[in-house]
């Protein structure tokens, strides 16, 4: 297991240079700079050339590569021309709000998900069965960010149930922590079940599909003759269903990222989604490569996290990772 | 006023967070309406998509929310009155008392007040004026708006609350270029030097000393600002809230949902088509004024179809103006005729926008030899369809809506323009190096009448001439009215100008749109086309004592709206 974690490590560090290379140049072959969107009329075009200069962004690309190279191998990611403050810092900043909403969906898609898909495959054929095939498929086939802005209007605007949008109502962290974590959970339900709900509704398809599968193989026949119970044969059976959960768990993982940019737009979240969202449009270099490197470092950990789990759960796989 | 809230750490609270989340997500659905602010606080809770950039204007890039944040925090020598629609924009005094010409008028001298200190308690003096100068022509600052300085020589401290600047030429703006700026504290940022104002724009943040009336209270970025009373702020009795709340808030739909939940109290841009909603709401009202802007539909002169002025006037012939304003903007807007706008004093009231006349515009077509040969609707000349591209950028729906329409309009005389989204940043590049048919954009202005960017020939390659359009008699007039020591002198050639751009129509002027901006009642505020958040400090709330006050201040705003001319 540690062959196999040191060899995913070396060529997880170079899958993130080729990504950010990547990112790099398509970022600077793509039309615009930071400064681009100065156009107000009274400010001379000879500005953004100036501004350019200044900040060594009129350098051949190669040397801009190997400025930024250089830093980034000195762990300096610059600063941010929209936040005007060091990129570590802005990441530092919006980071744990996108990882409370991360969390909260992913609590969501795998709890809810989980148990959704384990009372259809008990039930099956039965009205449950068929009602929660039913809404999985509606749910799973809505785009997210039309999602996102029904559950806006009917739970916020029409019942008045959540705020429309926000981390916190203002002054909230005056009246004490419980109060304030109730404040912001009220806000973070709708921004959660957005993110959350349609994916949740492919883990529900999932575990049905895949434990009526094992459901109906010979073992589960012969335990039943032994005369297991139920239950035992369900634990037997989803523990035997699990490895392409755990794959789906895995490679969710980078989703909530890239899925909290249009649900944390809609919401109004103050996280990295939102920010990725500004730091494009802005053209922000330096954010926007730290953003990249994070998006890669998530679905290379997603990755990684998936097979280590897989070979706990199955001794075959962990077997063939030690082979080299 | 209430004690400051010490916000947590950002970090701190998604890990606090994090581990009181599951009990608190259960609880969520019963933990009642938003927090109330405690009752002795006069508060505005204001929703925008607008963030602030940074504290230090010379640095940041310049966007009007950032203007008017850092405009609360640091004071200008003088303010702008909202009187352009008048006359050429006068001036209040702020920090300064009073400010007098010389003779030659190379000379403008002004006196500071004495009473008006930083927040860490030093004197605001006429140094802090002379290091301001001095940072806004530095090179390292390359702050954006120095051209506006380029005909100051020096500033000179005369003694501690009077500063005389020294020009180079007299001409009609000086007063507003001296103007522009905020004043900066030289004895806190003086001690960064200007060569890593650029590297380290945190440190300003950081070490923030302000004068204005109110003080940065807390920052969190793309999540909420907040503005408090500055208690040691030299005008009496001002600001009249204690506290400004700007709640970030992208999306629009959002927006009006927070409206309409009473999660915000003041939204400074409402779309039209939302304006009905608001409308009917009885705690709401809509406060409409002309914003400094006008929209049009730039032809490529140096394209074919658009290289002579008939064919130009017989495309704006065409094209039903006043049919985009009402079904885009839903009467909230006027159909435009000029780039000096219908509500600057200089704009020529005799003008009108030439009419909607199809007839007219295949008269004309003809006359250019475009006909439609083939009979397949698209008029042909020499074999070559009058057929062009109209461009526009993403993520504006009123200006796709408006291709679609003026598409069909087009059609409906022979031709044809196939409209194109264009990402902003490569529209921008196309415009800039007029390759391009034809696209749809707008300038956002100021009140200042230098027309140069758009109609001088020198602003084909160094301005946003993007047509390529070039008469003499335009450049000459825009060189004239720009040399008059008196704008009023300049009032003829201003219309003559006018007058020339009717006729030759190097743009197609759409629309002036208007600003909506939606309040809730009870609050007392001043926006109009100088700003959403023009004297902020003004701004009150009725108290439960003084409710005639919140009605007379929705008279007076819908009045001062309703006092702007309305254009053509």
């Amino acid at each position: 297991m540690i062959h196999f974690l040191l060899r995913r490590a070396a060529a997880s560090v170079l899958l993130v240079w080729v990504v950010l290379t990547t990112v790099f140049l398509a970022l600077h072959a793509a039309p615009g700079d930071p400064f681009s969107r100065l156009t107000d009329p009274r400010i001379p075009r000879t500005q953004q050339q100036r501004l350019r200069a200044v900040y060594g962004l009129d350098q051949p690309l190669p040397v801009q590569y190997g400025a930024w190279l250089r830093a980034w191998l000195a762990g300096d990611w610059g600063q941010s021309f929209l936040y005007q403050r060091p990129v570590a810092q802005v990441i530092a900043s919006k980071a744990p709000t996108t990882f409370l909403l991360g969390l909260s969906a992913f609590l969501v898609q795998f709890v809810l998900g989980t148990a959704l898909g384990v009372a259809a495959a008990t039930g099956r054929g039965r009205a449950r069965d068929r009602w929660l095939r039913g809404t999985t498929i509606a749910l799973y086939s809505l785009p997210t960010f039309w999602f996102a802005l029904m559950l806006a209007l009917v739970m916020s605007r029409g019942l008045g149930w959540f705020p429309a949008a926000g981390f916190s109502s203002p002054f909230a962290e005056e009246r004490g922590v419980l109060r304030y974590a109730l404040d912001v959970a009220h806000h973070l339900a709708l921004p959660a079940l957005a993110l959350g709900l349609p994916p949740c509704a492919f883990v529900a398809r999932l575990v049905r599909n895949r434990l009526l599968e094992e459901l109906s193989k010979v073992y589960v026949t012969a335990a039943r003759a032994r005369g297991l119970s139920e239950a035992r044969i369900l634990l037997h059976a989803a523990h035997n269903a699990s490895p392409p959960w755990v794959q789906v768990a895995g490679l969710s993982l980078p989703l909530l990222l890239s899925g909290a940019v249009v649900v944390e737009t809609v919401f109004g979240w103050p996280g990295l989604g939102s920010t990725t969202f500004a730091a494009i449009g802005a053209r922000d270099y330096p954010l926007v490569m730290a953003l990249a490197a994070i998006s890669a470092m998530l679905v290379i950990l997603g990755n990684l996290l998936a097979d280590v789990l897989l070979a706990l759960l199955d001794p075959r796989v962990a077997l063939a990772m030690e082979t080299p | 006023m209430s004690s400051p809230h010490g916000s947590p750490a950002p970090f701190a609270r998604g890990a606090l967070l994090s581990s009181a989340l599951p009990g608190a997500l259960l609880l969520a659905a019963c933990s009642g309406p938003p927090v109330e602010p405690a009752p002795s606080v006069t508060e505005i809770v204001i929703g925008t998509p607008a963030e602030l950039e940074g504290v230090n204007e010379l640095i940041a890039q310049g966007s009007d929310f950032n203007a008017a944040i850092v405009g609360n925090l640091f004071l200008s020598l003088l303010e702008e009155r909202p009187d352009f629609e008048v006359g050429p924009p006068t001036f209040e005094p702020r920090l300064a008392s009073s400010f007098e010409f010389s003779e030659d008028r190379l000379t403008l001298t002004f006196d500071l007040r004495d009473d008006v200190t930083w927040t860490d308690g030093a004197p605001v003096t006429a140094e802090d004026a002379r290091f301001t100068w001095q940072a806004q022509i530095s090179p390292d600052v390359a702050w954006s708006y120095s051209w506006s300085k380029e005909s100051i020589t020096d500033v000179e401290v005369l003694g501690p609350y009077r500063v005389r600047f020294h020009f180079n030429r007299a001409y009609a703006s000086q007063l507003t270029d001296a103007n522009e700026g905020v004043v900066l504290p030289a004895h806190v940022w003086g001690e960064l030097p200007f060569e890593s104002w650029r590297l380290q724009p945190e440190w300003f943040s950081e070490h923030l000393v302000t004068n204005g009336p109110f003080v940065l209270e807390s920052w969190e970025r793309q999540d909420r600002l907040l503005l408090a009373r500055n208690p040691g702020y030299f005008e009496p009795g001002l600001p009249g809230l204690d506290r400004v709340v700007f709640r970030s808030v992208r999306d629009p739909a959002s927006l009006l949902n927070m409206l309409l939940s009473g999660e915000i109290d003041f939204a400074p841009s409402v779309r039209p088509a939302d304006a009905t909603r608001i409308e009917r709401e009885e705690d709401l009202a809509l406060i409409e004024y002309p914003a400094r802007q006008y929209t049009f539909i730039s032809w490529n002169t140096r394209r074919p179809y658009f290289n002579t002025a008939r064919m130009r006037r017989a495309l704006a012939h065409a094209v039903d103006r006043q049919a985009l304003v009402e079904t885009l903007w839903f009467g909230h807007a006027r159909v435009a005729s000029s780039p000096i706008i219908s509500s600057v004093w200089a704009h020529d009231r005799n003008l009108r926008p030439l009419p909607h006349d199809p007839q007219r515009a295949e008269q004309l077509l003809g006359q250019e030899g475009w006909v439609d040969g083939d009979g397949d609707g698209i008029r042909e000349r020499e074999g070559v369809p009058l057929s062009f591209v109209l461009t526009t950028n993403p993520g504006n729906a009123v200006r796709w809506e408006a291709l679609q329409m003026i598409r069909e309009q087009l059609l409906r005389v022979g031709v044809e323009a196939r409209p194109e989204l264009v990402e902003y940043h490569k529209l921008n590049a196309m415009n800039l190096a007029h390759d391009y048919d034809a696209t749809l954009t707008a300038f956002l202005i100021d009140t200042s009448l230098d027309l140069t960017y758009a109609l001088h020939t020198r602003a084909i390659d160094n301005g946003y001439n993007y047509g390529g359009y070039s008469n003499p008699e335009v450049d000459r007039l825009i060189d004239e009215a720009n040399a008059a020591l008196d704008p009023l002198e300049a009032r003829p050639l201003y219309h003559r100008l006018q007058q020339i751009v009717q006729r030759d129509q190097p743009l197609l002027f759409l629309w002036e749109p208007s600003r909506l901006v939606a309040v809730r009642d009870g609050y007392r505020v001043h926006p109009n086309s100088l700003g959403e958040y023009y004297a902020l400090r003004e701004w009150t709330v009725a108290t439960a004592a003084a409710p005639e006050s919140a009605t007379a201040a929705g008279e007076r705003t819908e009045s001062e709206a309703g006092d702007s001319p309305s254009g053509p």
